[in-house]
């Protein structure tokens, strides 16, 4: 029982971090139609951003912080770069956010070296949870560390929070509106430009998330984000290009693989890839990618 | 100039192969070196066969790093385990890396070009860190493979120096004339048409997986013998050949040559290469950085790369005479 619940816990808390990753790059996808390659890179920013003022003002501060600073240079990017390219070829996309990623993981590197950045926890977030004070199916002692679990609940209020955002508020219905036919919508008298531009900044908001509550776990370093992207990116075609649901499930499905094949490190190095290639050789368009879209 | 250019047009294979083959000579005056001449030839032969998959098809593939690791891996175990000859190695390693192709091609170019490119990444990385770790024993783990005082050779021959760098020049030849045929063939005109529009080949009958496939094979088979031969140029198989990182250096230098023109993805090999290794003295750590900027700005200004931009210069020197056919 302790081993299947650890297990359980350990599959969420990895998928924790795919599901914020994949959650920025599928709803950049789904409304802008534009494939970021650059959104690991993105996470990387928020991640060392995070590190520089948590080390000269504190966690707390960091935590306004860096969303607001990822926020602006997702509207910067997208303003100065991205929009430029939604007229172009998906290839040309992920040229032009590939050469992007690799500028700014060289940036990060010219200024703080290729080595791992020391990521201190806040206080509030270090420490153990001795789990079985709290649930008293567990036998004996099992405890956990605190700053992970703070992960899965940070990662599912982000997931619960854009959902509702997009399910229940006026501006989550012109973007979904938008995503079906952005050219009527114009039509209509809707400024559907600013409103993508105001998603591609949530989509880098979502990475600083991301960044700042999985850099501690994960290492501060500039191949960080490429390291990310790819196991992401599988979550985002496996969930089904632009399907928030999809993402969520695939990263729990991938969390779980990885969680329960952690013994047998052979098999766990290629479990993702191959549960990828299974899913999509039997349903191309992904677990909930909508018919006829990408298949 | 004109003059030039008419030579160009009418004799592009001889002229190609007189500056490749010369390239010992003049190369030492821009500050480059036999060995790198050597690694440009290999790097620009991986370039080319990547451009007949995406400068004919318009399919981008970021794992073709699969079908030069596998091949390097297949030539190593080879010298290891068989013998130095490097005609064995290198045909076993070519038809390793052949049936890596058929395979993952099957199973990726079903899709669109969005699936294909992260697709073939996925595979990137499932074979790079299989290498790594699941099939460690046979392919060194971390360390690479590494084959202490190996020479290879051919019939006998020591593959080293001057000699190396003939025997990848002639690779090279042969290989831009086998790819200019598939360039003038009907079989390339249906690539080149996948690219423009793949909708309106299929209603005319064409059973366009069929070509895709075969574009993305031919590639792999380029690819397999340009890391093989990489191997055999230095008998040791790193484990960033299996890399995403390798795969992304061949779309860089492929774009910035500029794709669909063959000669392109050769120029931009031979530029990475050069600004890798010897501009990077004055530019120091941040020579990637100067080149992803680089990149960039061809991505955003110049989607043509290199020889497009050679085009307009031609054309605002020379008036609107030339129609713009490069080599």
């Amino acid at each position: 029982m302790n081993y299947l619940f650890l297990q359980v816990l350990t599959g969420l808390q990895i998928s924790a971090l795919y599901m914020l990753i994949a959650l920025g790059l599928t709803l950049i996808f789904g409304t802008l139609g534009v494939v970021n390659f650059a959104h690991g890179a993105l996470f990387m920013l928020g991640a060392y951003f995070a590190v520089v003022i948590s080390d000269a003002f504190g966690f707390n501060v960091a935590l306004v912080a860096v969303p607001i600073l990822l926020f602006v240079v997702g509207i910067i990017l997208e303003r100065g770069l991205i929009r430029f390219f939604y007229e172009r070829s998906h290839t040309d996309q992920i040229l032009v956010t590939f050469g992007l990623a690799i500028v700014i993981g060289e940036v990060l590197k010219t200024i703080y070296g290729a080595n791992n950045l020391p990521f201190a926890k806040p206080s509030w977030g270090s420490g153990i949870v001795k789990l079985h004070e709290y649930l008293p199916f567990l036998e004996g002692f099992v405890a956990y560390p605190k700053w992970r679990l703070i992960l899965v609940v940070v990662s599912f209020s982000t997931v619960a929070a854009l959902f509702l955002l997009l399910q229940f508020t006026r501006f989550g219905l012109i973007v979904r509106a938008g995503m079906r036919d952005s050219q009527m919508l114009a039509f209509l008298g809707v400024n559907i430009t600013r409103r993508f531009t105001i998603v591609f900044g949530i989509g880098a908001v979502i990475a600083a998330i991301a960044g700042l509550f999985g850099g501690p776990i994960t290492q501060v370093e500039p191949e960080l984000g490429m390291k990310l992207l790819i196991p992401s990116f599988l979550v985002v075609v496996v969930g089904g290009m632009g399907s928030l649901p999809g993402a969520v499930l695939a990263s729990l499905l991938f969390g779980m693989a990885l969680s329960f094949t952690a013994k047998y490190a052979e098999i766990q190095q290629i479990i993702i890839y191959l549960l990828a290639v299974v899913i999509l050789l039997v349903r191309p368009r992904g677990l909930m990618g909508k018919k006829g879209l990408m298949e | 100039m004109e003059y030039v250019v008419s030579i160009l047009k009418k004799f592009p294979l001889t002229v190609f192969s007189l500056v490749i083959l010369t390239m010992p000579f003049w190369f030492p005056w821009i500050g480059g070196y036999g060995g790198l001449a050597t690694k440009i030839m290999i790097w620009a032969l991986f370039a080319l066969g990547f451009d007949i998959l995406l400068g004919f098809t318009g399919y981008l593939s970021f794992g073709h790093a699969i079908f030069f690791g596998v091949s390097a891996y297949a030539t190593g175990l080879m010298f290891k385990h068989f013998s130095d000859e490097i005609i064995p190695a290198m045909i076993v390693a070519v038809v390793v890396g052949t049936l890596a192709s058929v395979i993952i091609g099957y199973l990726t170019l079903k899709k669109s070009g969005i699936y294909f490119s992260i697709l073939t990444l996925a595979f990137g990385e499932m074979l790079h860190s299989s290498a790594l770790s699941t099939f460690g024993s046979f392919t060194g783990g971390e360390n690479g493979l590494t084959l202490p005082d190996m020479i290879p050779s051919m019939l006998g021959i020591e593959m080293r120096g001057e000699i190396m760098f003939y025997m990848t020049a002639l690779v090279l030849i042969l290989g831009f004339y086998i790819a200019r045929r598939i360039g003038d063939s009907p079989f390339g005109l249906i690539l080149k048409a996948i690219k423009s529009n793949q909708e309106r080949l299929e209603y005319t009958g064409i059973d366009v997986q069929k070509y895709k496939l075969g574009a993305f094979v031919i590639s792999a088979v380029f690819a397999s013998v340009a890391g093989s031969l990489m191997v055999v140029y230095e008998p040791y198989v790193g484990t960033e050949y299996l890399r995403w990182s390798t795969s992304g250096n061949l779309v860089l230098m492929s774009v910035m040559g500029g794709v669909g023109t063959l000669i392109g993805p050769i120029i931009g090999a031979a530029f990475m290469l050069y600004f890798e290794n010897v501009l990077s003295v004055p530019l120091g750590e941040e020579w990637l950085l100067v080149l992803g900027l680089i990149f960039m700005a061809i991505v955003i200004f110049l989607p043509g790369g290199f020889t497009d931009g050679f085009k307009l210069i031609y054309k605002k020197l020379f008036g609107n005479k030339a129609d713009g056919e490069e080599k």
